[in-house]
């Protein structure tokens, strides 16, 4: 029994680590209502910068937080002001503009092929790293640290992303604009830079994600992509456009990858997800904690 | 002449152009590049239907591909079944299977209709993936099925030259564009576009957006399984990876965006301008610079969807609207 305690705990552990790597993504929605295909590419584009961070200064792999966090929001911040908004001012009307989720997935091409091209197509793991392999030994169970530290920043972040957007005077803009954006324009919210902030915030998060990432996960051009097919999983799942449903969302993935293959083969998870995914949809679209939300 | 009479010509000479092309391209390389176009232009024109007139954006048609590859393949492999009679089940398995996708999914708006039609395209990936036996079907799992090119001929639809792969998509693409042309002046043409822009006002008008869309749906997904046999039967090696890949699925969609949503030669151009452009930055730059045909296409993508929401046909429409006008105006 206890191997099925270990992976539980293992799979929490990795799962509320997927949970981050999402939660730019439910709150991308939440508030411009998009779906971010680029979401993976954005934690792709994270987790380079802190590989080259810690590559080329030998620091510790998490003080590049410091360096990776504001990099990504103004990275966010740009590519939505830049790329996604033109998209949102010629479809001003629509709800739900699909045209915007085929820009985003533009957006994951070029930087997905930039990188290859830049960087080639090499699995890259950071070298002098002092976490890697490290395993924590508590009642004959063995805890990966990177893991641990991941899971206390993945529920640090979300906390802090929630109290952020219920206490300050800018979270309560982002939520108005999230509620109704016509009428929090009349107010004298400026729309599109509270778009241009909830991107930006979105894709740092995806920074803290990737530099959890980094001490027991190669760095690859593709692999974005893993983690976006996951991201949209999870999202809907945990509700579009909950935090907590977030992590929560990535929790439930993350022990059913780890303990399923304790009775199949590890491959059929895969098939498992999309299953859980796919009845979730028909069944309860608005996930666990989703708002409720007009077909 | 006239304004239609020069219409036709033009119509004509195309025509006579793409059938007479293999008399003067004798290079099977260049035959192979043109099927392959071919095909993805009646990939993005099937697609079209959907995801273009019926105004949603389905991202899992490569699932349809693959249940038309994997059908003709396995019965003409294990029981010696003529692939013309494996495509047309296929396309109605394919069909049934659109249809049961649909019908929960074609309630959800835009976000999650995309993100359904993924979960399924994927579910169905790692499904055969897993699968070695499908009760006695032999589906061979991650392997994939190879087809021994013995008994070549149009029975078999197996040819050693190009010419009949390249005459019989040709014809495929023709009809399926007629089909286009016939149901884009139907009463379920006009019903698709109405309940594709605005839901809400078709269905106040009695028009019923649901089923016309799953209508849209099955003939999308049986087209789009013929095409999935016929590419079996070109390249004779199909694995999950090959036929059921996302990045067809996505591939097929953007090729049909960047052309033009929801007009008929849209999705035609679009095949007709990228297709050549990843081909070739693929054989020329494929080692030095890796993955910039993807750059290219994502650049466009985003470039069209900015500036040309209707996609690149239209300028391309009017430009050749100009000329034709211009032509017909012009004193003899």
């Amino acid at each position: 029994m206890l191997f099925i305690l270990e992976d539980t705990i293992n799979g929490i552990l990795m799962g509320s680590i997927y949970g981050l790597t999402a939660l730019g993504l439910t709150l991308i929605f939440g508030v411009l209502k998009v779906i971010n295909f680029a979401h993976g590419s954005l934690l792709m584009v994270g987790m380079y910068a802190a590989y080259w961070a810690v590559t080329l200064s030998g620091a510790h792999p998490y003080l590049t937080l410091i360096l990776v966090i504001p990099v990504m929001y103004l990275f966010g911040y740009y590519l939505q002001d830049i790329v996604i908004k033109p998209i949102f001012k010629a479809e001003r009307e629509v709800r739900e503009p699909i045209t915007v989720i085929i820009v985003t997935t533009g957006v994951w091409y070029v930087l997905d092929n930039l990188t290859l091209l830049i960087f080639g197509p090499h699995y890259r793991t950071i070298q002098e790293n002092p976490l890697r392999g490290k395993m924590l030994e508590f009642g004959g169970m063995l805890i990966s640290v990177p893991k641990l530290w991941g899971f206390f920043a993945a529920v640090l972040t979300a906390a802090a992303v929630y109290v952020f957007l219920q206490k300050t005077r800018m979270g309560r803009a982002i939520r108005a604009t999230s509620l109704d954006r016509e009428a929090a324009s009349l107010m004298g919210i400026k729309q599109f830079k509270i778009y241009n902030i909830a991107f930006g915030i979105g894709t740092a998060t995806a920074g803290i994600a990737a530099v959890t990432l980094i001490p027991f996960y190669n760095v690859f051009p593709t692999v974005g992509v893993l983690f976006d097919i996951k991201g949209f999983i999870i999202v809907v799942l945990g509700g579009l456009g909950s935090i907590g449903g977030a992590i929560l969302g990535g929790m439930i993935i993350g022990v059913i990858e780890s303990v399923g293959p304790q009775f199949m083969a590890a491959t059929w998870t895969e098939g498992i997800v999309y299953g859980l995914f796919l009845l979730f949809l028909f069944v309860k679209p608005s996930g666990l904690f989703g708002v409720r939300y007009d077909w | 002449m006239t304004g239609k009479n020069l219409e036709k010509a033009f119509l004509a000479l195309v025509l006579m152009v793409v059938f007479g092309l293999p008399l003067i391209l004798r290079s099977p390389t260049y035959l192979h590049i043109l099927v392959l176009l071919y095909l993805y232009a009646y990939l993005t024109t099937s697609w079209n239907l959907v995801g273009g007139f019926a105004g949603v954006l389905p991202l899992g048609h490569a699932a349809f591909f693959g249940i038309g590859a994997y059908t003709s393949t396995v019965l003409y492999v294990q029981y010696g079944v003529s692939p013309w009679f494996g495509m047309v089940l296929g396309g109605v398995i394919a069909s049934i299977t659109g249809i049961m996708i649909g019908l929960p999914t074609f309630k959800m708006r835009g976000a999650y209709f995309a993100l359904a039609t993924i979960a399924f395209g994927e579910g169905m990936r790692v499904m055969v993936e897993n699968i070695d036996h499908l009760g006695p079907l032999n589906i061979n799992g991650p392997r994939g099925l190879q087809i021994p090119p013995l008994n070549v001929g149009l029975a078999n639809l197996m040819f050693i030259n190009k010419e009949p792969y390249y005459y019989i998509i040709l014809v495929m693409l023709i009809a399926v564009l007629a089909l286009t042309y016939v149901i884009s002046r139907s009463r379920l043409g006009y019903y698709l576009n109405a309940g594709g822009e605005e839901p809400e006002a078709a269905m106040s008008l009695g028009v019923n957006v649901a089923r016309c869309k799953l209508m849209a749906m099955a003939m999308s997904s049986f087209l789009t399984a013929l095409a999935g046999s016929f590419y079996a039967q070109f390249s004779l090696f199909i694995h999950p990876k090959s036929v059921i890949s996302l990045d067809l699925s996505f591939e097929i969609a953007f090729i049909a965006l960047i052309g033009g949503r929801g007009s008929i030669v849209g999705p035609v151009l679009g095949a007709l301008l990228l297709r050549p452009v990843s081909d070739f930055s693929r054989i020329y730059f494929g080692a030095t610079l890796p993955g910039l045909h993807l750059i290219i296409f994502g650049t466009v993508l985003i470039l069209v969807m900015i500036y040309l929401p209707r996609g690149l046909q239209q300028p391309l429409t009017r430009a050749y609207q100009r000329i034709l006008n211009r032509l017909a105006q012009s004193p003899r």
